[in-house]
Formats: structure tokens, sequence, C-alpha cells
């Protein structure tokens, strides 16, 4: 009896020094709960961040970091906490799409309303992403954090055996190019090498990487919806309809999901690609010996003038209203996105941060001289678009996909047809 | 304890778990039905507008057309394979429990592991089934890229998927037909094929019912497939029912809207279980 007694002093005493250790990090008066997306770089980013913030700033508020839990996308997880009222004091990774439908619900807490908000967000963006980032309500409920801008990718190897010297720049370029490219490799009657590949599924975000891009491209960075209203039935649109649709009635780009199979663009079955810098770590690693590629802006219609726009697939920082202290958690978003950070950002994830001058700015040079294709997404980033603001956006960009699924892979509807009935359609759902 | 909460205390596991996960959500949704509701903002009451809705909703109406033409397909193809199956593996062949796990293997593999595999043998270009229709010299078929045929597609990988789990059922069904019906069969010179059609066929009918109920319910319930294969394309040919709905549900957040298409959809497949069940039972 005596024995046991004796160990069950010794386990309380045990537990008890466990407990009283953790106590520095529980007992803090201004905690708050900070969510990464679950990328393994972004994790490496977030915890170097907030160990730094929290060394450098015992007297504020103290961050304690996870990536968001685990699930089938981040956006289901953010949703349940919203529901479940669990959510974080901060967040890093929100769609800048999805923005309107959390202001709408009240869920997000607006930066408009803390002292010297305006001036910063002036100071670190250019007013027309200012403007993007503005909800329907007047209120700016986000701030931009960063952006992976879609451009070409293209095999140089490719091209200098097809005698190009340059990647095609506008629709007629491109279109030559594709049937300099196309070719029936194993002789079997069929085209097995195309120019270019893009997602034929409907999913309403495959079209970010075909469709948005190029209709930003060739309209010079034009909205979708303006004024709960569809205004994308225009030349542009129809333009860009009538280009893809080229692409696959004449076999330079597949109908065929290409995705189970091994990376087309490595193993040079396709030539070009629509994609982000994500690619460049991506292709790095995977790429065969002598494999040589490089980035170039978005094609655009013959004799177009100016500034070639892109998407920019831009996630944000947001703070929900379940915070404590919004004050605290912005002075510590101000730290996570001081210039300094951002560049931290761009070693460790390989992502740009949101923010003017990052091409020429002095602090960035030496990354952008040692990383020169991320130099090319740096020039791009000055030209990016988001999304627009309206809660029915993933609808829009469904409706766009069915008639883009109807004209441009199985021509069953003209351009004209196919976009004044995503038109229409997407009225519709203003009305209901 | 009083003796008589005993039994009450005994079900109570069951009718716990009745209410929270099968009464309540039932309640819930047909609540929903006469809300719009996008998880985050409050519900609002709007009558009968999502019924209404439902009535005009074209692609809707389609998915459950995609759904009947796979059923169409499916069930037939499902009996008749796993029937043929069940009546050679019931034979005394060689490796015959070799053969009995191996039908039934594709069974028990993941849904999206078995889409992923077929993606590589319904490939356009280099998947498996157009190599050896080119080798044989006949041209290439767009397995799942075809809008006509992207949908049969779907049903024979499904019926291959599934196909094992009702050969087992054909299995236990066959063995329970007493053998001396077919003694005297043979003794009055009955050949095989008499002997499956006057004999077989008859006594394993409360099979073949229930293979036709669970794999009407299974194929009414089609998503894993199109979900991972096509996403419902090409021009919403494979879009079945059940991936129509999640899509309302999940990708746009219609709650209520989506909670409609389900009560109807559920009331769809209860018809025609209804009818299916009286239909075969005559026929028993």
């Amino acid at each position: 009896m005596k024995e046991i007694i004796k160990y069950l002093h010794i386990i309380i005493f045990l537990l008890f020094g466990i407990l009283t250790s953790c106590g520095n990090e529980n007992d803090h008066e201004n905690k708050l709960l900070y969510w990464s997306s679950n990328n393994p770089d972004e994790i490496e980013f977030a915890k170097y961040v907030v160990n730094k913030w929290n060394k450098e700033n015992p007297d504020k508020a103290f961050i304690k970091f996870q990536p968001v839990p685990e699930g089938q996308s981040s956006e289901e997880i953010i949703l349940a906490a919203v529901v479940g009222e669990t959510t974080p004091d901060i967040y890093s990774n929100m769609w800048q799409g999805d923005v309107e439908v959390y202001a709408q619900a009240g869920v997000l807490f607006p930066f408009d309303t803390l002292d010297g908000f305006i001036d910063f967000i002036y100071e670190r963006c250019d007013s027309n992403v200012v403007e993007e980032i503005k909800s329907l309500d007047g209120h700016i409920y986000q701030i931009p954090w960063k952006i992976n801008p879609i451009m070409m990718i293209y095999n140089q190897n490719i091209f200098r055996e097809l005698g190009l010297s340059n990647p095609p720049h506008s629709y007629s370029e491109y279109l030559a190019a594709s049937e300099l490219f196309k070719k029936d490799a194993d002789g079997d009657g069929y085209v097995d090498r195309w120019f270019g590949y893009s997602e034929v599924i409907v999913t309403w975000w495959q079209r970010f990487f075909d469709f948005y891009p190029f209709y930003l491209a060739a309209s010079g960075g034009a909205p979708l919806i303006e004024n709960d209203k569809a205004v994308f039935n225009n030349e542009y649109a129809i333009g860009v309809f009538s280009f893809l649709k080229k692409l696959y009635d004449n076999e330079y780009f597949t109908r065929e999901r290409l995705s189970a199979r091994q990376d087309v663009f490595l193993s040079s079955d396709v030539a070009t690609r629509f994609t982000g810098p994500w690619e460049i770590v991506h292709a790095e690693k995977f790429k065969p010996e002598g494999f040589e590629y490089d980035f170039s802006t978005i094609p655009v219609p013959d004799g177009f003038e100016g500034p070639i726009y892109t998407y920019g697939d831009p996630k944000n920082i947001v703070i929900f209203n379940t915070c404590s202290n919004p004050q605290y958690a912005w002075e510590f978003i101000k730290f996570m996105i001081s210039k300094e950070n951002d560049l931290k950002l761009l070693e460790i994830t390989t992502q740009l941060p949101r923010r003017k001058h990052l091409d020429t700015d002095s602090l960035y040079l030496n990354y952008f001289t040692a990383n020169p294709k991320m130099k090319t997404f740096a020039k791009q980033s000055k030209y990016v678009k988001g999304t627009d603001s309206t809660p029915v956006l993933k609808e829009v960009f469904d409706l766009i996909s069915q008639e883009y699924e109807a004209c441009v892979i199985y021509g069953v509807k003209s351009p004209e047809q196919a976009i004044n009935d995503a038109a229409n359609a997407v009225n519709l759902l203003f009305i209901e | 304890m009083n003796k008589k909460a005993v039994p009450y205390l005994l079900v109570s596991p069951y009718i716990i778990h009745f209410l929270i996960f099968i009464a309540f959500p039932v309640i819930f949704s047909i609540v929903l039905t006469f809300h719009k509701w996008n998880i985050i903002s409050p519900m609002e009451y709007t009558g009968f507008a999502n019924y209404i809705r439902l009535f005009q909703d074209a692609l809707f109406l389609k998915s459950i057309l995609n759904t009947l033409i796979f059923l169409v397909i499916h069930i037939p193809l499902q009996i008749i394979v796993a029937l043929f199956l069940a009546e050679v593996l019931n034979q005394k062949i060689h490796l015959r429990g070799f053969f009995r796990a191996a039908f039934f293997l594709p069974v028990v593999v993941s849904g999206v592991v078995v889409t992923i595999l077929w993606q590589q043998l319904y490939g356009f270009d280099t998947g498996l089934l157009n190599k050896i229709l080119v080798t044989l010299g006949f041209g290439k078929v767009g397995w799942l890229i075809d809008p006509k045929i992207a949908m049969p597609s779907i049903a024979l990988m499904a019926t291959w998927k599934n196909v094992g789990l009702y050969i087992v059922l054909f299995l236990v069904g066959l063995q329970t037909v007493p053998k001396h019906y077919y003694e005297a069969a043979d003794l009055e010179g009955a050949t095989h094929w008499q002997k499956f059609f006057k004999i077989t066929l008859p006594m394993i009918n409360p099979t073949i019912f229930l293979v036709v109920i669970l794999s009407t319910i299974g194929g009414f319930s089609l998503f894993i497939e199109p979900y991972v294969l096509t996403g419902g394309g090409p021009l919403n040919s494979t879009l079945s029912a059940v991936l129509y709905i999640y899509k309302q549900a999940f990708f746009y957040y219609h709650m209520g809207y989506s909670a409609t298409l389900g009560l109807f959809f559920a009331l769809i497949i209860l018809s025609v279980v209804i009818i299916q069940k009286k239909f075969i039972e005559r026929e028993v």
C-alpha cells in the first residue's frame, strides 16, 4: 500500500509539473490564434514569422499558430469553423472570391475601421487593388497578401526545334505555332502531340487557367460582373471563346483529360500550359535532363496594345469577428506582411507578395537576380486582377464553364451564342 | 432496477442513434426545403420557391435522365454478368477459390482507386482499351470524351466494380436450389439450358429480386465515378442526380435547394423500389 501511495505522489507531482510548465503560453492575456494554409512551405513561413513576432513583441499579443486543420479543402474547414464558431482570430489563406460571402454573413472584421489602415493599404498596394478588395458595402474585410499570376509556360527545347525565337504573343502566332507542333508521333492516325493543354472538366475554378486569364488579357483587366449584372457579353469574351475553340477544333489541344498521366508538359507531349509560379518548384524537381522552359504573358488578340493582364489567384488575410482584440491582430498582420517578411515569403514559398514595385524594390533585387523566372512573374504582378466582389462568384464561373464546354470544347454552340447564354444565366442569378 | 425499464434501456442505443442520425437529419432536410440557406447566414423562409425552381431546372431533369440511362444499362448487365459468373463459379472448376476472391476484390477496393485505374484504361490517346482496338485494326473510341458513350462507359466500370458482390449473392442462391430437382430433370433428359431456365431461374427469383433492389438503389446513388472521372461531363452527359445535388450543396452552398432535390429524388427511388417490389413479388 505504501508503495502505491509513493507512486501516486510521484505521478501527481509530475502532472503538476507538466501543467504548470504549460502556463506561460496558456495564461497569456492576449493570446490570438492564427491559421495558415497547410501547405508545408507556408507552414514553415508561418512558424518563422510567428516565432519572430512572439520573441520580439512579448508585451503585445501572443500568437498561437496552427495550420488549417486537415479536410477535403481549407474552404470547407473555414466554413465548418464559421458555423461552429470555432474560427481562428486570423486566417491567411482566404481566396479573394470567398470574402464577399463571409462579409455579407457578418463574420469578418472590417479593416477600414482601424486607425491608419487606409494609409497602410495605399502604401502597400495600387489604388486599383484597393478598389478590387472593397466589398459591396464599401468596407474592406481583407488584406491583399500574396498572388500567383497565371502565365504561359513554354518548352524552350521544342520552340528551338520549331524555329521559334520568341514565345507566341498573339492569337495568330499561337495558332501558327500550334500547327507547326501538332503531330501523330506514334503513327496510329491520331494526334498525340498538342501545342497546349488545359483541363476540360467543367469544375468552375478550372476556368482560372484558360478562359479567365485570356479574358483579362484581351480586355485589359475588365470585370465579369458589375453592379449585379453580367458585363462579359462583349467582343473580348467572344474573341477568347473563338480563339480557344479553334485550338480544340484543329486538335491543337486535346479533349482528353491528361491529369492522370505523367506530367505532359515535362514529358514534352505538350509545348505550353497556363499556370502559376508553383510550376517552377515542380519543374525543377521533376524535369528531365536538358529540359529548358520559361514563362511568358498570356496570348492576346492580334493588334492588341497595352499592358497584358492576367488572373492573380489572390489569397488574402482576414480577421474573424470572433477575434477578441482586432487591434493586436492587425499589428501582427502588419508585421507579417512587412517588406522584410514578404521577402521571406518569397524565399520560402516561391509565392509573390501582393505589393507595388515588387520587381524594382531594392530589397527584392537579389532574390530576383538569383531566381530570374520569378522575376517574370514579378513584372507580371503589376498587371494582375483578382475576382469581382459578388457572393455568387462560383455560380458565375460555373455558368461560364458550362458554356465554355459546349462552345470551346465540343463546338455545339457558337461563341456569340454561348457567351450570350452565359450572360443571361448569370443575370438570372441576381434576379433570384 | 424497475423491470419495465430494462427493455427500454436495451433499445435506447438504437433509439438514440435513430433520433440523432436518421430522424433529425430527415426532419431538418424537410424544413430546409422551405428555406434559402448558405450555412453561414441565417435561414430565410422562401415558401415553395425551391419546389418551383426544381420543376424549372432542366439540368436536374437531365441528371435524373442520365441516372436512368445508367440504370437501364447497369442493372441488366450486372445481373447477366453476375449470374453467368456465379453459375461458372458454382461448378467444380480449377482455381475456383482464387477466381471467387479475384472477382470479389474490386468490391473492397476504394471507388476512387478503381475510377483512377479505369481512367487509365479509358484514355483516348494512351488508354489500354484504345491501344488494343487500334492494334486490332479498329478506330479509337472516345470512352469518356464522347457524350454518347461516356455514360455507358461509366456503367461498364460500375458493373466491373460491383459484380463480385452480386456473384456472392447468386452463389448463395444457386447453392440453396435442392439438387434432387436437377437429378429429376436429368432423368427426364432435360438439357443444360432447360434446367437453367426451368429450375435455376425460378428458384433464385428471390435473389434476383434482392440484386435488382440493391443495384437499383446503388445505381441511383451514382456519384464517385462521374465525380472523379468526368466531373459530370462531357456536356453533362454523366451528371448523375446525386452529383448534381452534391454540387448544389457543397460547391454553391444552396442547402435549401439541394435538400429539395434530395427529398424529391428520395421519393423517386422509393417509388421505383415499390414498383419493383410489387412486380417481382408477383413473379415470385
